[in-house]
């Protein structure tokens, strides 16, 4: 794989998300991007309600990735990242009395996957749910394992395409940059943005 | 490419491992290994072994109302021999010994490959180390059945996989296969296989909660 940046697409005021996601569609589809199927990214969130005196409150999100459709990521909330394989779902289930699953919090994006050349873009519907959150994009740069050495042609591809957007690249790539990129960092992008729509929903309801 | 969406396997069911084991001891050790390579498949290769560091987590809870301790086991494998293979993380349920139609032990088992962060992960779900081996020894395949003959080495110092002690004087002999549930029909051919190795070994189903008692 190359280097993936994941960013939220602000929609416009009334906007609604459909035809937002129908226009940027159309924009990459005029580029000259060809469609190549659809993808999925999804998370839960399981909370631990066992005491022992050694271990706080942990989160666990389990994350799948369609990219990597046999692979599993699991993120303790202090920010490790286990790889598995799939199966591991099958192993949280084991842990029913220690870690249960956070009812209504099921997030994912999902949407058309397009191939332009040596980039790969993903326009993905965020769904807390199953009701429509935002937008998030995904766009990959194949030939490419540091961040460091393509985020100049990685922007513009960006901006050509959904305008004055990303003009410094986001806090969690920085720090990337000189390392070798991986799946893992992918899923973690992901995660950072799912917290957030999840915090503006909670918000949102508080109100 | 469409339609992939759906690849996620999320509900799949855990497998069964069905298990007979045995001992024999370490003089009789190569007759046993010459017997198992001259019946398992790959006869002509010389028999593969495996040097693997096993760690034993146990995440437990104590809840004060009623007073119920609640544990789960997980089990962290990693190969000595090869430094870059993935981890396994694998979760082994108690053994049924069942009634006299039934050939073997049957278990849950579920393995999982993980990357080789696996040890911090568990201690941060708040998994806590019960005890370590290492485990050295040979493997043969005979279509999907699987032996192994293997020596339990208890470790001195914690985390020293270099400063080690047998455990005994004997090696582990181990006939498994996992399998979907429901394929019940696989320990007759186990079965078979360990009658075809006695006397060298004698394959059974051992009761553990018996040897936990004793």
């Amino acid at each position: 794989m190359g280097v993936v940046c994941v960013f939220p697409y602000i929609i416009p005021e009334g906007k609604s998300g459909l035809q937002v996601v129908d226009c940027l569609q159309k924009q990459v589809e005029l580029l000259g991007a060809v469609k190549a199927g659809t993808f999925c990214v999804d998370c839960e969130t399981y909370q631990s309600n066992f005491s022992n005196t050694t271990t706080p409150q942990r989160l666990v999100h389990i994350l799948h990735n369609s990219e990597q459709p046999a692979t599993c990521f699991a993120i303790v909330d202090t920010g490790n990242c286990l790889v598995a394989d799939s199966q591991f779902d099958i192993l949280m289930q084991r842990l029913k009395g220690f870690y249960q699953q956070r009812k209504g919090f099921k997030i994912e994006s999902k949407g058309q996957r397009y191939e332009y050349g040596d980039f790969l873009i993903k326009i993905g519907s965020v769904l807390l749910a199953s009701s429509f959150k935002g937008i998030l994009l995904e766009v990959e740069y194949y030939p490419c394992a540091y961040l460091g050495d393509c985020w100049n042609l990685m922007k513009e591809l960006i901006q050509s395409v959904m305008g004055n957007v990303l003009e410094t690249p986001p806090a969690f790539l920085k720090q990337k940059f000189n390392s070798e990129y991986g799946p893992s960092d992918t899923i973690q992008q992901y995660l950072e943005h799912f917290n957030g729509f999840r915090k503006a929903a909670s918000a949102n309801q508080a109100r | 490419m469409e339609g992939s969406v759906s690849i996620h396997r999320h509900t799949a069911a855990p497998f069964h491992e069905y298990l007979l084991q045995g001992s024999v001891v370490d003089n009789s050790c190569d007759v046993l290994l010459n017997r198992l390579r001259g019946l398992c498949d790959n006869a002509e290769n010389d028999y593969e072994s495996f040097h693997d560091h096993e760690l034993v987590f146990a995440l437990r809870s104590s809840t004060a109302q009623n007073n119920h301790n609640q544990q789960v086991y997980f089990r962290v494998r990693h190969s000595l021999k090869a430094p870059n293979a993935p981890w396994h993380l694998r979760y082994v349920g108690q053994a049924e010994v069942g009634d006299k139609t039934r050939h073997t032990l049957v278990r849950t088992y579920v393995d999982v490959s993980t990357s080789d962060n696996v040890v911090t992960f568990l201690n941060e779900m708040g998994f806590r180390l019960d005890y370590e081996y290492v485990i050295k020894g040979y493997f043969f395949h005979k279509g999907r059945m699987k032996v192994t003959v293997s020596k339990i080495f208890r470790m001195l110092q914690p985390n020293n996989v270099e400063n080690l002690e047998p455990l005994s004087l004997s090696y582990l002999v181990e006939l498994t296969v996992v399998a979907p549930a429901g394929q019940e029909l696989i320990q007759d051919d186990m079965k078979n296989f360990a009658e075809q190795l006695k006397p060298l070994v004698q394959l059974e189903k051992i009761d553990h909660r018996r040897i936990t008692m004793m």
